[in-house]
């Protein structure tokens, strides 16, 4: 009992070791699986993404006219990830044949809506 | 003629232990039946967590179930993947290469140490010993980033591929995990000295849900419930899986049966995979590829049957994968400690108090997600029975 009371004291007076999140960031690693998103520059609309996708989370789209897309993408689709489905395994990234998927350490996805990955993609290709 | 006996019937009370979390925070209801403080019997209700699983990987293909395995449950993640992943390897005739096997080893160790970690916590928490719980699990928070370092994610690993690993380690990444083992190693020690010591948590633990030896091979109980009861076994002895073969380990058996045993027993292995863990980072084969290009893995499934066991944290997890030469398998049977371990113990709860039937189940470690998947077996023979008074009377139980 003393040597708890001596534990209790000493984490009384050290640091607190919970993370008040909203207003304090959690510190994760570089290589968290996180946020993920095709860069359309360099996706060729192969689907295999999609097609080896546990979660079924990725539906192939058209990449709307206005967008100038890789060359190679001859059918101006590109995989459209909802991140409410997602389960963060990173297949999708480690089967792309042309490593098109740009990843981070994002994980602060909570939203009262469900969420996509339309708009990043989107901006990683220019219009005109 | 008057009379000249009275029987006096005791009171027998019903009380449901859940399905709201009777000790850790899952679905399992004890239908506990009480005479006073005492119990006289109780009955194992599961069901209220199945999903369905089994069924789920046939309609996959071999590569989704690996993700789709990983997700029975979520403290031994690792575990269930490297038994499905073992499996498809031996389908296909891959063999992964020492280094991508001692990454597994210390991936699994890693969640060896925080499922034990867990329940040494919820098991003080169960006994009324929060400032013990938050400190257990303010240390395993350490070894959560440990594996947030070596897989990617915190809880979920989805870090075992046919052919290897998904990501290796580099030296930064080795030195951090060496510090937490070694920061870690101490704290463990420190709270084996307090289950040791405090009259209270001895008060409350020993000779409490004693398990026999005989029982424990009766009614084919694994995993640390056992080991804790003098029966040695281990699937990592063995089978000698993975990278198992290489490295020194000892298997911890103690001879004192009780839920104290059990909790120590834990501990004791914790200590042995910190061990194991260290010796896998520093004797890491340095000159072999850990990664498959998952591009270009066999897409054809020679067809076969496999049958694979790993000692998950809770006792020997089985997997059965057989396949047809589709692109799916035919047939993904799993057979989890936890099976064992809760629906058979039942009668290790009589005697004791009502408050004492949360802390044996909190000891045999019970994970209902594991566990619900095989509960069609459970209920294709479900035969309630009901005890009548007259025979709880009699001591007839």
């Amino acid at each position: 009992m003393v040597r708890l009371l001596k534990e209790v004291l000493k984490n009384i007076l050290s640091k607190p070791a919970t993370i008040q999140y909203p207003y304090e960031e959690t510190i994760v690693e570089p290589d968290y699986r996180g946020r993920h998103y095709a860069d359309l520059m360099k996706c060729i609309g192969c689907s295999l993404c999609a097609i080896e996708c546990p979660a079924d989370a990725i539906k192939m789209e058209k990449v709307p006219d206005e967008y100038k897309v890789n060359p190679a993408n001859k059918r101006r689709i590109y995989p459209v990830i909802n991140y409410m489905k997602c389960v963060f395994c990173y297949r999708c990234i480690t089967v792309c044949p042309t490593n098109a998927y740009i990843s981070s350490n994002e994980y602060r996805l909570a939203s009262k809506t469900v969420i996509f990955s339309r708009e990043l993609s989107l901006s990683t290709v220019k219009t005109g | 003629m008057g009379i000249s006996k009275v029987i006096e019937i005791p009171v027998v009370l019903e009380i449901p232990i859940g399905p709201q979390h009777p000790a850790l925070h899952e679905p399992l209801m004890l239908k506990v039946y009480a005479a006073g403080e005492e119990v006289v019997k109780v009955e194992i209700n599961t069901g209220y967590n199945h999903r369905g699983i089994e069924k789920l990987c046939e309609k996959n293909s071999f590569y989704k179930d690996i993700f789709i395995t990983a997700r029975v449950c979520g403290i031994c993640n690792l575990v269930h993947a490297d038994c499905f992943v073992r499996a498809v390897e031996h389908i296909l005739g891959i063999e992964p290469s020492m280094r991508a096997k001692y990454l597994r080893v210390l991936g699994m160790e890693l969640e060896r140490i925080h499922s034990h970690m867990l329940v040494n916590a919820v098991l003080m928490e169960l006994i009324g010993y929060d400032t013990l719980f938050m400190l257990i699990m303010r240390d395993r928070e350490a070894i959560m980033k440990a594996k947030e370092i070596l897989t990617g994610g915190r809880v979920l690993a989805d870090y075992v591929m046919v052919g290897g690993v998904r990501r290796d380690v580099n030296n930064e990444k080795i030195d951090k995990l060496k510090k937490i083992l070694d920061r870690i190693e101490p704290r463990i020690k420190y709270y084996m000295r307090i289950y040791e010591e405090d009259p209270t948590i001895r008060k409350r633990l020993v000779d409490v849900g004693v398990l026999e030896p005989r029982e424990i091979t009766l009614y084919s109980l694994v995993g640390p419930v056992a080991r804790a009861s003098g029966i040695d076994i281990d699937v990592r002895r063995s089978d000698k899986y993975d990278a198992y073969n290489d490295i020194p380990f000892n298997v911890i058996v103690r001879r004192e049966k009780d839920v104290w045993a059990r909790m120590m027993l834990r501990w004791e292995e914790v200590l042995e995979s910190i061990n194991i863990s260290k010796y896998i980072l520093e004797h890491l084969p340095s000159n072999e590829k850990a990664v498959p290009d998952e591009r270009r893995l066999p897409r054809r499934f020679p067809p076969g049957e496999v049958f694979t066991r790993v000692e998950a944290p809770r006792g020997e997890l089985t997997y059965y994968v057989m396949s047809d030469g589709k692109q799916n398998p035919y047939r993904v049977k799993i057979r989890t400690p936890s099976f064992n371990n809760i629906i058979n113990t039942g009668f290790s709860y009589v005697g004791h108090s009502i408050a004492d039937v949360p802390v044996i189940l909190a000891s045999y470690d019970p994970c209902i997600s594991c566990m619900e998947r095989a509960i069609v077996i459970d209920l294709s023979n479900n035969t309630k029975k009901y005890v009548p008074l007259n025979r709880i009377v009699k001591g007839d139980i």
